[in-house]
């Protein structure tokens, strides 16, 4: 792995997802400096280690991926971090919520990891690994 | 008596005379008197049969205990309340009629919303006869219920326009479950959806992995595996849609679609299906295809839809045509190749297929959620029935049409017609 490559926070309550997402983003170049199952976690993470994207699932226990992306928002420090949102909702209404709440991208869930590898590098700028 | 004897004939004829007048007033008193009993006891017929159709009037809408009917007059003061109202808001009759007035039993924010008083209740009904829709009524317990009512003008004896009518049923605990049931599909969505996404994810990883590649043999069932991961994420979004469209929540994403391009999609994606099933798919496009405001997505789904049932109804040796054509819609629905006058222009998407076909008995029924043919049954073909419905609510949501013409043994044409 590159030192210089880009640092990604993965947050998803479901451990499988997770380390799936995981796999894609080293796929995509890009380092996972922090790994959250939780909504407050995944703030506290972002907060910690200023990540250049967050991948966030929407549905996570204590607070939802939109509300993280929105907290990240309003917050000047993460103000400038990549927001990424993962869901099982499909629909144009789903996405439409996602992208208000300040995300940068949506993807919805069942994605593919050819697909979530192009769509991190596109969003962190890393290279194939 | 001196007069009598001075004109004798006079007098006597003159007795005659007086005499036939008087029996001819005496006949007229008779008749007149027996025109008025007539119509004194038609007048009293008349009222007792009033009194019976009040009564009656009366006896209906006070056997009405479920619904409740609010009659106003035209300043929206009670003037009628059944048993209905009275169970659903807490208050007998006597403390309403002619003291209340009906927006007293509506939420105030609603009506106000709407413009606020009798108007915002009365508007629509009084610009087009009657008005149903959902309104919150506050009863005496100050507790709110959803209901269903319906608005329509009263009139009085003399067909004089008099006040208005509110007929509404209690439908808290149906919107309750149709709440439910919307979250509960949602819920069910999200929780085969995620599974659904490791299945696949991992399997993709396995089946693309350069540095262990997989014997043929491993990637067949592999292949298998994530063919059915497929179809069972097919049916989670054909459930989601389903309910989105029962819910009222389907949108478009409108834009120009070539409909030759969404055609070439089906085709492409019922071909592997077409081959296996030994089904040779044709396809007939206009050059320079035909463009239709629409949705990509939904469109590309509805006639997925269609191309995948005609295979899948299609014996081993028979064939599948898809044909786009332009066309001219006259008002009454019926289409031709040129352009007539009052007609409007459409583009038809046919499916012809040479299959088991539908019986003529079954072909209402083919557009209702979950319904199966009996042939699909009988020929084992794959399916839970919601295809077609959802290609119906897509054809719909753009105002076109979806015709079937089907023969048993010999095969069916569905045909998808969209302004363009």
């Amino acid at each position: 792995m590159e030192p210089h490559a880009p640092r990604v926070l993965v947050a998803d309550d479901e451990d499988d997802i997770r380390a799936l997402v995981c796999l894609a983003v080293r796929r995509a170049g890009c380092r996972v400096v922090t790994e959250a199952a939780d909504g407050p976690a995944a703030l506290d993470g972002a907060r910690n280690t200023l990540p250049d994207l967050a991948v966030l699932d929407v549905s996570m226990p204590g607070a939802t991926g939109l509300e993280v992306c929105s907290a990240l928002r309003a917050d000047p420090s993460t103000a400038g971090v990549r927001v990424l949102l993962l869901s099982a909702g499909a629909s144009p209404e789903d996405v439409a919520r996602g992208l208000a709440s300040g995300a940068d991208s949506y993807l919805a869930k069942p994605f593919t990891v050819a697909g979530l590898v192009a769509r991190v590098r596109e969003l962190a700028g890393g290279v194939p690994a | 008596m001196t007069a009598v004897e001075q004109t004798p004939a006079t007098t006597t004829a003159e007795i005659d005379l007086l005499r036939a007048e008087v029996a001819r007033l005496a006949a007229e008193r008779d008749a007149l008197r027996a025109d008025m009993e007539r119509r004194d006891g038609e007048l009293e017929t008349a009222g007792r049969m009033l009194a019976a159709r009040a009564q009656t009037m009366t006896s209906v809408i006070d056997a009405v205990t479920e619904q409740s009917i609010i009659g106003t007059d035209l300043d929206g003061v009670v003037r009628v309340w059944n048993p209905g109202a009275e169970k659903l808001l807490g208050l007998p009759r006597a403390d309403v009629v002619r003291r209340r007035l009906v927006t007293d039993f509506h939420l105030a924010d609603e009506l106000a919303a709407d413009g606020g008083g009798l108007a915002a209740l009365v508007r629509v009904a009084q610009a087009e006869g009657r008005d149903v829709r959902d309104w919150t009524y506050v009863t005496a317990r100050g507790e709110e219920r959803t209901v269903s009512v319906a608005v329509t003008p009263r009139s009085d004896d003399s067909g004089e326009h008099a006040g208005w009518n509110f007929v509404a049923t209690d439908m808290t605990e149906v919107r309750a479950s149709e709440r439910l049931k919307d979250q509960f599909v949602s819920l069910i969505s999200h929780e085969l959806r995620t599974p659904l996404s490791s299945i696949l994810g991992y399997l993709e990883l396995v089946l693309d992995d350069p540095d262990q590649p997989l014997t043929d043999e491993q990637r067949s069932h592999l292949g298998t595996v994530e063919r059915n991961a497929q179809r069972l994420l097919r049916l989670v979004g054909d459930l989601l849609f389903t309910a989105q469209v029962e819910a009222g929540r389907f949108t478009l994403q409108p834009e120009d679609v070539d409909l030759a391009a969404v055609l070439r999609g089906a085709e492409e994606t019922a071909r592997v299906a077409a081959t296996a099933g030994g089904v040779r798919l044709d396809l007939e496009l206009p050059e320079g295809g035909l463009v239709v405001p629409g949705d990509p997505v939904r469109l590309g789904q509805a006639c997925d839809n269609l191309v995948s049932n005609a295979v899948k109804f299609t014996p081993a040796g028979g064939c599948v045509t898809l044909a786009l054509r332009a066309g001219w819609q006259a008002p009454d629905g019926t289409t031709t190749d040129d352009e007539r006058p009052g007609s409007a222009p459409v583009a038809r998407i046919s499916v012809t297929d040479t299959g088991y076909g539908i019986p003529a008995a079954e072909l209402d029924q083919l557009f209702t959620r979950f319904f199966r043919a009996s042939t699909a049954k009988r020929n084992a073909v794959k399916g839970v029935g919601l295809g077609l419905s959802i290609t119906k609510a897509i054809t719909t949501a753009h105002g076109g049409t979806l015709d079937v013409t089907s023969t048993e043994g010999h095969g069916t044409t569905f045909t998808l017609t969209l302004p363009r």
